[in-house]
């Protein structure tokens, strides 16, 4: 499991990297991808409810509906309609992406457990979504959805009769199944907007939304695309003909193809298991966890600056339990506290400065005291030796800030830098202890505990309490935020960092910026990142683009016709009925009194079915129902060779094993992608043939 | 003698804000009282710092308190804070810089220091309490 997960942290963080030369930490979209599937889910939802005006829920109107607003309407309707399709493909991306990278880095652990489990319905949600949407087009697309998707669930056997009947062929299509669709398609997106709520309910501060020039950038790559290469159906649907070649959506329809080579029952083994074996990831070994934070209540007044900073919504203010005349104070929830120390970074009473007792802050970390702290970094600042000491301060997720110690750099590890509290630097730098403190964390704006190189930098820059001192030089302090991979880059900013304290001990009187210092930007030009960053758009939605609808896929073979045999038929009676006697129905009472005791249950119907002599199907049919008084009913689909055959069908509904009271023999000519249905009706006189049957109705016609 | 005298008029009218009032006069009164008895560096630094750490965890209460109550004089008020513990910083660095303390002086500054802040930002927050 850790050599997947370092694999694809080997894939991710070069791409981070990449992408964050192109768009800047704060645009970075793989560092965002969370909120970009929200914004991505309004889009479809917006283009949706647009799109839903003007279509007709009606199954012979459904196709020409959309078809009107695609053509006469390209200009809005046809590119909502086109955001619609490309918005939700580029969701299941981001969805996708967004699950391996949280696994890849190990983001479901402890609390975020309820993250990653309340995760996984959303991606079933999510191709629910899809597969619904793709059916109401009614187009050959549709066609093939409804029929396999119906004939994909008949194989649970949860319903009474195969619903794949529904779509069995034009005469027998179900219009208000196809409506039920459409509240489904509806009805499904409502629920995974409460499950995507519900998703993000253990994140403090949780963002929903990505940066705006990301949201732009996204939304015109989207219409871009939707105006090259508009969504349109295919041919309209023909339940009497099978189609040969789809333009398949890859990104919803991924699975369907098993289903032409495998067991349905299989496919729902495979995804039912893999989705219970992704939901309990969170708890498979390496398990680390190291003690949660504790409240020291004579050090808390409640002021609650831990709780505005957890970023994990694991402290609660409560009403005061030792007397003390404060109303709340501090409360830890164990099992979700992540122990990042990101609240002991914020609490007021943790500074290093001497005091009588201990040195106890209101909140921290059992194995990571503030006295501990204190005394690390004053024997490491006696360790390092020059004109220019620095203290970095390396967090467990950053890009090896360790192996900066030398001669005059000593480093502190820390959980996460956003533990250190901001009196902390105000010591190290007033008590001469070093020229420069470097901060070294994760990548910007993608901490392993969410929140803490922002909350970092907004406490040195006076927007965040507990401040930084005002009086305290910022440009001693340095930050360098970094992803794993990229050591060189944190080493390089270390040097430039000296090279900056260098020369500021040249000038006497240097005034402070009001932030960090951070080496400036240096390399590509705005154009080439400008540049960069419309490839990467242009890729993806070239990619969203392309696999909406290639490569095609071959349903049925150029030479070959579909035969369906499709019935639902009661056996006979076990026993045959049997009139009371009069003296039998004088002692019932009155209310109870019927003319024939009927036992329940009923013989199985089975069925054989031969194709030019050679058998195609045998089949033995249950009835249905828990007293087995229910019809039998029977769905299967075959390939057959387009040409003349000899079809032999013979069925048996009562118990004597010799006997079938039903046969039939007909010579067809089926023709290559035609849906010739074998029905069995016994109050039409046995087997009906398709084909006959609408003969019938044409001549009728005429 | 004592420096500071708690006076029912410091009272802004919530118990847990006065409560830490008081607790912070005490013990500023006992730093001036540790500052005349002795010399002991290590001693002062420590009152010092424990005055620090109450300080600072007292405003961060305050200024929570002024947040709740959408008190219209907050900023105003903070800079204030951020002042006196900038104040309070000197202090403990002249302090730690081996500085001779005059320990009327210093104690004197110290209680001016927060008895200035009653008197102007803490009023005004209590009429505006009262309000």
């Amino acid at each position: 499991m850790n050599a997947i997960k370092r694999g694809l942290r080997a894939l991710f963080l070069p791409l981070e990297s990449a992408f964050e030369w192109a768009f800047g930490a704060r645009l970075n979209p793989v560092t965002q991808l969370g909120t970009l599937g929200w914004f991505l889910f309004w889009i479809v939802t917006v283009s949706g409810i647009y799109v839903y005006v003007f279509f007709d829920t009606g199954v012979t109107q459904a196709w020409e509906s959309l078809e009107r607003l695609s053509r006469d309407q390209w200009w809005l309707g046809g590119i909502m309609r086109s955001l619609h399709r490309y918005a939700s493909d580029a969701l299941v991306i981001v969805v996708l992406l967004h699950a391996l990278r949280e696994f890849a880095m190990d983001r479901m652990r402890g609390n975020r457990w309820f993250a990653w489990v309340t995760g996984v319905p959303l991606i079933w949600f999510l191709y629910a979504c899809g597969i619904t949407g793709y059916w109401l087009v009614w187009d050959q697309l549709a066609q093939y959805v409804a029929v396999t998707t119906t004939e994909w669930l008949d194989t649970i056997g949860i319903f009474a009769e195969p619903i794949a009947r529904n779509f069995l062929d034009s005469e027998r299509l179900s219009g208000r199944f196809f409506t039920l669709m459409a509240y489904i398609h509806i009805a499904v997106p409502l629920l995974m907007l409460l499950a995507m709520w519900i998703h993000i309910q253990r994140h403090a501060h949780a963002r929903v939304n990505p940066h705006r020039w990301l949201g732009i950038g996204t939304l015109a790559a989207l219409t871009l695309l939707s105006l090259v290469r508009p969504a349109m159906s295919q041919a309209p649907a023909n339940l009497d003909a099978a189609p040969f070649t789809l333009g398949f959506d890859w990104y919803y329809l991924t699975v369907y193809p098993l289903l032409q080579r495998m067991d349905g029952r299989w496919l729902w083994l495979i995804l039912v298991g893999g989705s219970v074996f992704m939901t309990l990831l969170p708890w498979l070994p390496p398990l680390r966890r190291t003690a949660p934070a504790r409240v020291d209540l004579p050090n808390c007044n409640g002021c609650a600056r831990c709780f505005a900073d957890c970023p994990f919504g694991a402290i609660t203010m409560v009403a005061r339990t030792d007397g003390l005349k404060f109303e709340q104070q501090a409360a830890v929830s164990d099992s979700l506290c992540m122990s990042c120390g990101i609240c002991v970074g914020a609490c007021p009473t943790a500074t290093p400065f001497r005091r009588a007792g201990d040195l106890t802050p209101g909140i921290e970390l059992p194995q990571r005291s503030i006295a501990r702290l204190r005394e690390q970094v004053v024997s490491a600042a006696a360790t390092v030796q020059g004109e220019l000491r620095v203290l970095v301060f390396g967090c467990a997720h950053d890009a090896g800030s360790a192996a900066l110690a030398d001669g005059s750099t000593a480093v502190i590890a820390m959980p996460c830098v956003g533990m250190l509290p901001p009196s902390f630097l105000d010591f190290i730098l007033s008590r001469k202890h070093a020229e420069g403190i470097l901060i070294s964390g994760c990548a910007a704006h993608d901490c392993y505990e969410r929140l803490g190189d922002q909350f970092t930098e907004q406490r040195i820059a006076n927007e965040r309490d507990p401040n930084l001192r005002g009086r305290v030089s910022r440009d001693r302090i340095a930050v360098s935020w970094n992803n794993p991979s990229r050591h060189a880059s944190l080493r390089d900013d270390l040097a430039r960092f000296r090279e900056h304290l260098q020369a500021m001990s040249g000038q006497q009187a240097a005034a402070s910026g009001p932030s960090a210092w951070r080496p400036p930007v240096a390399g590509a030009p705005q154009a080439l990142r400008i540049a960069g960053q419309a490839v990467a758009y242009a890729a993806i939605a070239a990619c969203v683009g392309y696999f909406a609808t290639h490569p095609p896929f071959s349903y049925l073979g150029k030479d070959e016709a579909l035969l369906k045999l499709s019935f639902s038929h009661a056996g006979q009676p076990l026993k045959p009925c049997r009139r009371y006697t009069p003296e039998e129905l004088a002692k019932m009472p009155f209310s109870e009194r019927r003319p024939t005791s009927c036992e329940r249950g009923r013989w199985p119907v089975s069925v054989e079915i031969d194709l030019d002599g050679e058998p195609l199907y045998r089949g033995i049919h249950e009835p249905a129902g828990l007293w087995n008084d229910g019809p039998s009913s029977a769905y299967a689909r075959f390939e057959v060779p387009a040409g003349r055959h000899r079809i032999d069908a013979r069925l048996r509904d009562g118990g004597d094993p010799q006997r079938f009271e039903y046969q039939t023999s007909k010579v067809v000519d089926l023709t290559p992608g035609e849906n010739f249905v074998v029905d069995f009706r016994a109050t039409d006189g046995g087997f009906v043939f398709g084909r006959a049957q609408r003969d019938a109705a044409q001549r009728s016609g005429q | 003698m004592t420096l500071l005298e708690w006076r029912d008029d410091f009272r802004i009218g919530i118990e847990e804000v006065d409560h830490e009032h008081q607790e912070m006069i005490g013990l500023i009164n006992q730093l001036h009282a540790a500052l005349g008895s002795e010399r002991s560096g290590e001693r002062v630094e420590a009152f010092l710092g424990d005055i620090f750490a109450g300080i600072s965890a007292h405003f961060a209460l305050e200024e929570k308190v002024m947040r709740a109550r959408h008190y219209d004089g907050l900023a105003e008020h903070k800079a204030d804070h951020e002042r006196l513990l900038d104040d309070l910083r000197d202090m403990m660095d002249e302090h730690a810089a081996g500085a001779v303390l005059d320990d009327q002086a210093f104690a004197a500054r110290l209680g001016e220091w927060f008895g200035a802040h009653f008197r102007t930002q803490d009023a005004r927050l209590h009429k505006f309490l009262a309000r």
